[in-house]
């Protein structure tokens, strides 16, 4: 059991007082920016990447690149969870993936009185998903890194393509309006010098396009800007419910209780959740979603689903927070970002000087095995702040709206401008922020936006050296089983939502010939 | 909700137009004299190929199938509140910077630089003052507070250099 051997290695690094400080500080600000409506775990996780070249650069005592990444993510698990105190209490979804909370979460807390209740049930659920999720991630990950080894510049290519195509055919939205944004993110990332024959191309002549889109800016302003545009367009309309809440013993012992009762579902969404979030540009929204609708199904109470449901909450929670552990396999064996959020932590280590992908677990194994170790530890210092401070965490939402909000915008502007030092940085975080808001409106999908631009790069060198090795001849990408295999299944994937119209389109046809019944 | 989806797609499709127009090299001879046959335009091309096709479709679909009837936003109040947000944002990303451009002889200056600090003063004073409606200490002590407490954390804390104003260049301020 040399995995064991691996992981005890990582809470060594991860127990270190620096790494568990920083871990303390990441998982409160995840919680703040989690219970904020107009501030994601995407573009809080963003907004914080430059502090992290300090802290990976040893600016803190004892830093390095492992406390940057146990930063980065303890950031995100504070998100996974901040973001359900403010749907349950609030009945405004702190993230994505907790707007499915809204059906039985803010019922239970609201109509039938048991808000601690409805915390402790998402909470414990979370927590065991996750639990779950990381035990996977633990095994998983260096089999997967190791295969990967193996992999020339035809397989990493058709990898990239496989991601690619899982961002169009199981995608949530018009699989055209995922292509066009994913083709848009390939473009942005190759503004500037051509990596291989030092061309200039797409820079209208500009110098500061020189040097490229930086992906931090864009991803402030599509996340950051572009939700706080979007929850002030909410928040002049709506009305806003609030419930206190304070989170007992009682509460948790009776979660528990309840937990007792569904744990064959929690376990099989938390299983399912890290296969689904493994899949790149999915993470933890899709799982949440999916992971209600599978406890719906097969509730034999169906019909107290929407009215305060306890599986209701605990289903959506373990797949969510298990697919966004899941979200980090494919970016720290492969190199590709599983989510939006992913791919920020990814961006973040071609900051501090490391490339994701298999050769990590080889060159740095403290780095991969800390953060692995530090996934076990940032899960359960949230659970226990989730448990002791869900008060003071809800008063955040008590700060007025003129203050927090032009607060949010400001953070957003020095994210984008510490990073390179550059007013053009801030220029393109107000544009995407704008362009993001509406693209949002009209239901284009910004995940594989965000993922085809921090993959642009590698997805073109691996091309043109598939192609170089290949004497220009594409039939290279066939030369080896494994890149024809995963070439074909990119295929499929991608006629998904072609062969799912052409059904809907045989089903309706044949309803409006059969005759009607009266 | 067509017309929006409409000009949005097409405002992708003109993107792609120009991209191609921008990588057309791609169609110059290149076989043989670029590594693996594809010169640094090709990636590129295609990319914007793809991309403007996808908008085409999605164009044509807008105008074929049906569209949900109401519109993009629920009311002028949602309009509005948007624009609240988003107009001082742009203009507050002005400030920072200045207005202003440079030929080789001259530096021709709208709006000064007025840096990180003294824009955001300003910035979260006007919130305070017009949104929240605070009385003018309030006003007052919100735009001094969150510019000093960024000042202590970055600058001071992280030593991150954020924009300095027109002040700072002439020696009034220390930021």
């Amino acid at each position: 059991m040399e995995v064991l051997g691996d992981l005890a290695r990582g809470f060594g690094t991860a127990l270190q007082p620096i790494n568990m400080a920083m871990l303390l500080v990441a998982v409160i600000l995840g919680l703040v920016i989690g219970v904020l409506p107009g501030l994601g775990g995407t573009s809080g996780v963003a907004i914080l990447l430059p502090i992290t070249v300090f802290i990976a650069h040893g600016s803190l005592p004892g830093s390095d690149a492992t406390t940057a990444i146990i930063f980065l993510a303890g950031i995100y698990w504070g998100a996974l969870f901040g973001g359900v105190i403010t749907s349950i209490l609030f009945n405004i979804p702190g993230e994505p993936w907790a707007v499915v909370l809204l059906f039985d979460g803010f019922p239970l807390a609201k109509r039938l009185r048991k808000p601690g209740l409805a915390l402790a049930s998402s909470f414990v659920s979370s927590f065991l998903g996750a639990l779950v999720s990381t035990i996977l991630f633990t095994f998983f990950a260096l089999p997967i890194a190791l295969k990967a080894l193996e992999f020339g510049p035809a397989e990493l290519f058709a990898v990239f393509v496989l991601s690619f195509a899982t961002l169009i055919g199981l995608g949530a939205e018009a699989p055209m309006k995922s292509l066009a944004m994913l083709a848009l993110g390939l473009l942005l990332a190759a503004v500037g010098f051509d990596t291989i024959t030092g061309e200039q191309r797409l820079n209208f002549g500009q110098v500061p396009l020189l040097s490229g889109i930086s992906f931090v800016p864009v991803t402030i302003g599509l996340f950051g800007i572009g939700e706080i545009l979007a929850s002030a367009e909410e928040q002049g309309i709506g009305y806003v419910e609030k419930i206190s809440a304070r989170l007992g013993l009682a509460d948790v012992f009776e979660a528990i209780r309840e937990l007792r009762k569904r744990i064959r579902l929690v376990l099989s969404n938390a299983i399912i959740g890290f296969f689904f979030g493994v899949l790149p540009g999915h993470g933890a929204t899709a799982a949440s979603f999916l992971g209600y609708g599978l406890a719906r199904q097969y509730s034999s109470n169906k019909e107290n689903f929407g009215k305060g449901e306890i599986s209701g909450i605990m289903g959506p929670q373990s797949a969510a927070d298990s697919a966004g552990v899941a979200s980090l396999v494919p970016m720290i064996t492969l190199g590709i970002p599983g989510s939006p959020t992913s791919a920020v932590i990814m961006a973040g280590l071609f900051i501090w000087g490391l490339q994701p992908g298999p050769v990590l677990f080889i060159q740095h194994p403290d780095f991969v095995w800390g953060l692995i170790a530090s996934i076990y530890l940032g899960h359960l210092l949230t659970f226990i702040i989730c448990l002791l401070a869900v008060p003071l965490l809800a008063m955040i939402m008590r700060v007025p709206y003129a203050i927090i909000t032009p607060f949010i915008v400001v953070i957003s502007i020095i994210g984008s401008y510490s990073l390179n030092n550059s007013m053009l940085d801030v220029f393109i975080t107000v544009i995407f922020g704008v362009i993001g808001y509406w693209l949002r409106k009209m239901k284009y999908p910004l995940a594989p936006l965000v993922v085809a631009l921090v993959l642009g790069d590698s997805t073109e060198r691996e091309l043109r050296k598939a192609l170089i090795a290949g004497h220009g001849s594409p039939l290279y990408f066939f030369n080896s089983g494994l890149s024809t295999v995963i070439i074909l299944i990119a295929v499929v994937l991608v006629l998904i939502p072609l062969i799912r119209t052409i059904r809907r389109r045989r089903a309706a046809a044949a309803a409006a010939e059969s005759p009607a019944h009266p | 909700m067509r017309p929006y989806q409409v000009a949005t797609a097409a405002a992708i499709v003109l993107i792609a137009a120009v991209a191609m127009f921008d990588s057309r090299a791609a169609f110059n001879p290149s076989a043989g004299t670029s590594p693996g046959d594809v010169g640094a335009r090709w990636y590129p091309f295609w990319a914007a190929t793809i991309m403007g096709i996808a908008a085409l479709v999605v164009v044509y679909r807008s105008l074929t199938l049906p569209q949900a009837a109401e519109g993009v936003f629920e009311g002028r109040k949602s309009v509005f509140a948007v624009l609240k947000l988003a107009v001082p944002m742009v203009v507050y990303a002005l400030l920072i910077g200045g207005i202003g451009w440079r030929t080789t002889d001259f530096t021709y200056t709208v709006i000064p630089p007025f840096g990180f600090y003294l824009g955001t003063a300003l910035y979260m004073g006007l919130f305070a003052w017009w949104l929240g409606r605070y009385k003018i200490w309030w006003v007052a002590l919100i735009s001094v507070a969150v510019p000093l407490a960024i000042f202590a954390a970055f600058e001071i804390g992280f030593r991150v250099s954020l924009p300095k104003s027109f002040l700072y260049t002439s020696g009034i301020l220390p930021f």
